[in-house]
């Protein structure tokens, strides 16, 4: 067989339907309980109503909160995670919650987390795969379900958990991580307050340099060991271990859960039908009000517009295997400036505390005053300011807008910027020469960034 | 075979865990350490601070009914003195807006400044005595003291025979007095209780002692100590001097002696005198980078005191005359400021305040 039969065949090869069923129910039941959780904790409010001013992603200043109605975004999540979980109207509700979650990641970059683009970038794969298929709501609704599912559909999301996985394994192959054991040799002494370990272990510097190393060994690893079927078990009871571990030391939310409910993909498709056969029982009270589930026949599957769907999930992960190494095409140290680091799986890298006021400067003088932050930006958006580049760059804009509308003349706006990295002293982050009002976003090199003068090797 | 994977992981989980516990002698060090240092600060700055504070203003309360029974020249100069007295001691106080303190707006009551003298003679003349009231914070406390003592007319004769005349300010003046005792006395009182939660809060969460109690810290230096009394009236924030925004404005002449009692404060607290404090804590945990970091503070300290000593007596004379030698006293005070909140919060690993949201 050549290359291009293989590829045929594989694209036309079918696979057993419950793994994906399990995994659209495990999903939508993850991002309800997390936006519940987000609700209740009532962060819609502090981080996206509460703030006067939002940082944005670049090209996207046009998304904005909708003030008290920003509430209704998180209703649309919601519904469509239901929808999502019982598989109603499953594209339609994928769609929608692509759409809602994204928007709400959008509105201010300040609380940008890997996990959350990773929720982003899943559910954006997720539309076009046939996860209602089997097991939903919809198989009622058009009397068909479908025993069998091409076998992509399931290798995409494999592949995907792969990427995070292998690329943030990648990510801490770098002089700071293995050598330094840093951050975590300045993290884990923090936690002396968790029983039993938080004080014996957590304070001792190999335990660092193991963790540091162990973690980077997982990452990497834990992909293989989940794909062949002789290490799975070992790969998922480490995958497991570790994200209880790590959400045990650090404040990292759902995000542990997600991932070990999505490591259940891996497993062959007997595992999934007695998830579905357990699940069954548990709804076996309504179910058994609905008689014409009796009627669903099982039909072959006919992926609708196929072509199309197998592009875009090309280019997709045609994207994803290389926007991580963006990076590249910067001169500058990655770790200090921050360019092309988001959504690269770089998690946990970077131990960065800052401190920058602004000064402004007008009608061409020499007299100036300082901004007191605190006016503007709420104690979170200060924190993440103080150390990011284009933060840095937009509240300055900011500023030097807010002032000309005061009616000052020949606004200039300094940043007075000082960053501690890694361990580091901390040094002066932006040149205070530069008057940033004049400076504009755009993804060049910013030169006016002071380069930290100590390099990091690695990825 | 999930529930199998299940608990093999949770006794793997387990036994790591309960491995740990008797693996090592070195344990309990440092929550010992911060107990002791939260100890320290009840016991030997917070509940004495308050203490000499609550004295100075019993007597800034008798000298106050000596002035009201008998308002003369005389009982104005005592009235003046133990009140120069008590303000020095509450430099001690200021930076510690934490528990009761921070529940009943204590600072903002005791020293908000400039005080405003709209609000004070529209009170007066209406003998409106609405204190919690926050409108009223910038009306009462020291700063209105300041005021009453010093500013409400031009020279002393004029002070006095305004309080022979109108009998309201006399009432007015006693009231706030009474009033910062009122605020103190329960303070002083409830830290009584307070101070067992307080010690024993060692964990390292948003709302454990240690942290809030060191963003405190950072915070009265950038801004009770920093932005107050130098910077707001240096002009910094504002693009030209502010001079009447000085601390004590009235008096005039107590400005650099309260600015320099709070570094004594400043400094007193982070040293730790005798006991664990900060100082002790960062070369505890501090990595080799970051070895000399607890004298580099010091140092910043002491290199910022020596220039605030060579100011004038006098901020607001000072700022007039020569407004450079404020910024650059500033400017030392700010370096401190760049070294507590980037390296030493690295070092501790405190996140800044009220930061609540998941991480990566």
């Amino acid at each position: 067989m050549n290359m291009n039969s293989k590829i045929i065949s594989y694209i036309n090869s079918n696979t057993n339907s419950s793994p994906l069923a399990v995994f659209r129910i495990g999903f939508g039941l993850m991002m309800l309980y997390s936006i519940l959780r987000f609700w209740n904790k009532g962060w819609i409010y502090t981080l996206y109503i509460e703030p006067k001013f939002h940082f944005k992603y670049y090209g996207f200043n046009w998304i904005k909160d909708l003030g008290d109605y920003t509430y209704i975004i998180f209703v649309i999540c919601i519904i469509s995670s239901i929808f999502i979980t019982i598989g109603y109207k499953y594209r339609l509700s994928m769609v929608l919650f692509f759409l809602s979650f994204t928007y709400i990641e959008l509105i201010d970059k300040t609380t940008y987390l890997n996990h959350y683009y990773f929720i982003s970038t899943l559910s954006f794969l997720m539309i076009f795969l046939p996860a209602n298929a089997y097991f939903s709501i919809d198989n009622i609704l058009r009397k068909k379900s479908y025993k069998e599912i091409p076998k992509w559909s399931i290798d995409c999301i494999k592949l995907l958990l792969s990427i995070v996985y292998f690329y943030s394994g990648l990510a801490k192959i770098n002089s700071d991580w293995l050598f330094n054991a840093m951050p975590l040799k300045l993290w884990l002494p923090s936690k002396y307050d968790i029983p039993l370990i938080g004080e014996t272990f957590m304070q001792q510097e190999w335990v660092h340099y193991f963790m540091s190393w162990g973690g980077m060994f997982y990452d990497i690893s834990i992909p293989f060991l989940l794909l062949y079927k002789k290490t799975r078990i070992i790969g998922f009871i480490l995958v497991i271990f570790f994200h209880l571990f790590t959400g045990v030391l650090f404040p990292i939310g759902m995000f542990p859960y997600i991932m070990i409910v999505g490591s259940l993909i891996f497993f062959d498709y007997s595992v999934h039908e007695k998830i579905i056969k357990w699940i069954k029982k548990i709804i076996e009270p309504i179910r058994r009000r609905i008689i014409i589930y009796n009627n669903i026949k099982e039909e072959k599957i006919i992926i609708k517009k196929k072509k199309i769907i197998m592009s875009i999930i090309s280019v997709f992960f045609v994207i994803q295997l290389f926007l991580p190494f963006r990076y590249l095409l910067y001169p500058s140290e990655l770790f200090w400036s921050e360019e092309g680091y988001r959504f690269s799986w770089r998690v946990m890298l970077v131990e960065k505390i800052g401190y920058t006021t602004f000064k402004i400067k007008s009608n061409k003088n020499e007299s100036y005053f300082y901004v007191n932050n605190e006016e503007f930006l709420t104690s979170f958006q200060e924190k993440q300011m103080s150390f990011q580049p284009d933060f840095i760059l937009e509240y300055a804009h900011f500023l030097g807008d807010y002032y000309t509308s005061k009616g000052y003349l020949d606004v200039e706006v300094y940043a007075d910027s000082y960053v501690s990295l890694n361990g580091r002293s901390n040094k002066r982050f932006v040149n205070s020469e530069v008057d940033l009002y004049k400076e504009k976003e755009s993804f060049k090199n910013k030169k006016w960034i002071i380069p930290i003068d100590d390099e990091i090797k690695g990825f | 075979m999930i529930k199998k994977i299940f608990s093999f992981t949770f006794i793997l989980i387990f036994l790591i865990f309960s491995c740990s516990s008797d693996n090592d002698d070195s344990s309990s060090e440092v929550w010992e350490q911060k107990s002791e240092m939260l100890t320290n600060w009840a016991d030997n700055f917070i509940i004495p601070s308050h203490s000499t504070l609550l004295n100075n203003l019993v007597y800034l309360e008798g000298a106050g009914n000596s002035f009201t029974n008998l308002p003369n020249q005389q009982n104005l100069d005592s009235l003046r003195t133990v009140f120069i007295n008590a303000y020095m001691s509450w430099q001690y106080v200021e930076m510690f807006d934490i528990g009761p303190a921070e529940e009943s707006y204590y600072k903002s009551k005791m020293n908000i400044y400039p005080t405003t003298i709209s609000r004070i003679e529209i009170n007066i003349q209406n003998e409106n005595t609405d204190f919690n009231n926050s409108n009223n914070y910038s009306a009462q406390g020291f700063p209105a003291l300041d005021y009453l003592l010093y500013g409400i007319e031009t020279s002393d004769e004029l002070i006095i025979s305004k309080y022979n005349t109108d009998s309201k300010y006399l009432s007015y003046l006693s009231e706030i007095i009474n009033q910062m005792l009122q605020n103190t006395y329960p303070i002083v009182e409830e830290w009584e209780s307070y101070r067992n939660s307080f010690i024993s809060s060692v964990e390292n969460t948003a709302t454990s002692s240690v942290n809030k109690m060191t963003n405190d810290f950072i915070y009265y230096y950038e801004k009770g100590f920093r932005a107050n009394k130098f910077g707001i009236p240096a002009g910094v924030f504002s693009g030209g001097a502010l001079p009447e925004k000085v601390e004590a404005y009235y008096n005039k002449n107590i400005s650099k002696a309260l600015a320099l009692e709070s570094f004594q404060a400043i400094k007193n607290f982070y040293n730790g005198n005798g006991g664990v404090s900060l100082r002790q804590y960062i070369s505890e945990v501090s990595t080799a980078e970051y070895s000399e970091l607890s004298t580099d503070i010091l140092d910043l300290f002491n290199i910022a005191e020596n220039l605030i000593n060579g100011l004038d007596d006098n901020f607001y004379n000072q700022i007039l005359t020569n407004n450079v030698q404020v910024l650059e006293a500033y400017d030392a005070i700010q370096q401190g400021t760049i070294l507590l909140k980037t390296d030493m919060l690295s070092v501790l690993q405190i996140p800044t305040d009220y930061v609540d949201a998941d991480g990566d």
